[in-house]
């Protein structure tokens, strides 16, 4: 196990399998001459598969939605360590662009996206530290409160 | 082993024309191996018009669906338009793909295996992506689908 999969150990996390997605797409993209893996959009789910849902600014808070956020960033690091197999390979997270249903007068849109930028400095330290986009969303696919993509730099 | 181009053939598809921005941006830019293709709609209708609505209003799913792949033929022609040749596309890399709806529309990966698909279709295993299918609020003149790209160029 590498230091960064110990660290997620330590803290408690577990990876979740990566589920492939069903339609003519892929979870990730590894474009090898720019060393960038490109991830698709990813949701959050509850252990059982079934998907979290909720809008924001209606029928979830603001700390139900950081906790999504989390979910989801969790699960792109699933996706990550199966596309380049050890996790210690990552050598900055570069661009988050976090995409939030909520209702259009919601404007706390930093705070829920704030957990998945938590997590990976938590997990990544100062290499976990990211560019990012936090936006509002009229509607998301399965009613999911925030759907994450991620540009990530690796060795 | 068959080009780009000649899958298109097969599939009975005269690409369409794209049209170029008109303000202060471009249709395209590649920086290293990578090109990003700027968020384009559907190609117009047979009348000369653009398709105006929203998915879960105007449009059923199998409607949006075939916007998607008009959207993702524009897209092809931009890349002949820049490449010259569809050969050189190495890889689809990553689409953003933004669908006009209601807030309550949910099936936003139905209408974009429209652009998922054609792409498969004509570039094959190297036309599998990443991807993030979210709803807006609105589009620019109302169209139902815009999608960008990254995309990974052969030297």
């Amino acid at each position: 196990m590498g230091t960064i999969e110990e660290r997620i150990a330590n803290l408690g996390y577990n990876l979740p399998n990566a589920s492939a997605p069903v339609a003519n797409y892929v979870s990730t993209v590894r474009v090898e001459t720019a060393g960038l893996v490109f991830t698709s959009g990813h949701v959050p789910r509850n252990p059982d598969g079934s998907f979290i849902t909720g809008r924001l600014g209606k029928d979830m808070s603001t700390e139900a939605g950081y906790e999504a956020a989390k979910n989801v960033a969790i699960s792109i690091l699933s996706s990550l360590k199966t596309e380049i197999g050890d996790l210690d390979q990552v050598e900055r997270v570069v661009k988050v662009l976090c995409m939030i249903n909520s209702t259009p007068e919601f404007t706390d849109h930093p705070s829920v996206a704030n957990g998945a930028s938590d997590l990976m400095v938590e997990i990544f330290g100062d290499k976990g530290r990211h560019a990012r986009s936090a936006v509002g969303m009229a509607s998301l696919p399965a009613n999911v409160p925030v759907e994450i993509e991620m540009v990530i730099q690796v060795r | 082993m068959k080009t780009p181009e000649d899958k298109l053939k097969d599939l009975g598809i005269i690409l369409p024309q794209a049209q170029s921005p008109v303000a202060n941006y471009v249709s395209a830019v590649q920086s290293g191996q990578l090109m990003f293709l700027a968020g384009a709609g559907p190609a117009p209708l047979p009348d000369g018009t653009m398709p105006k609505g929203k998915l879960g209003l105007d449009f059923t799913v199998e409607e949006g669906y075939e916007h998607a792949r008009s959207v993702g033929l524009i897209q092809i022609t931009r890349m002949k338009e820049e490449l010259g040749d569809l050969s050189r596309v190495k890889q689809i890399v990553k689409l953003l793909a933004m669908v006009n709806c209601i807030p309550d529309f949910n099936q936003h990966p139905a209408v974009v295996n429209g652009c998922s698909d054609i792409l498969v279709e004509v570039f094959g295993e190297e036309g599998r992506h990443a991807r993030s299918a979210v709803g807006m609020s609105n589009l620019p003149f109302s169209i139902p689908v815009e999608i960008e790209m990254i995309i990974e160029i052969r030297d």
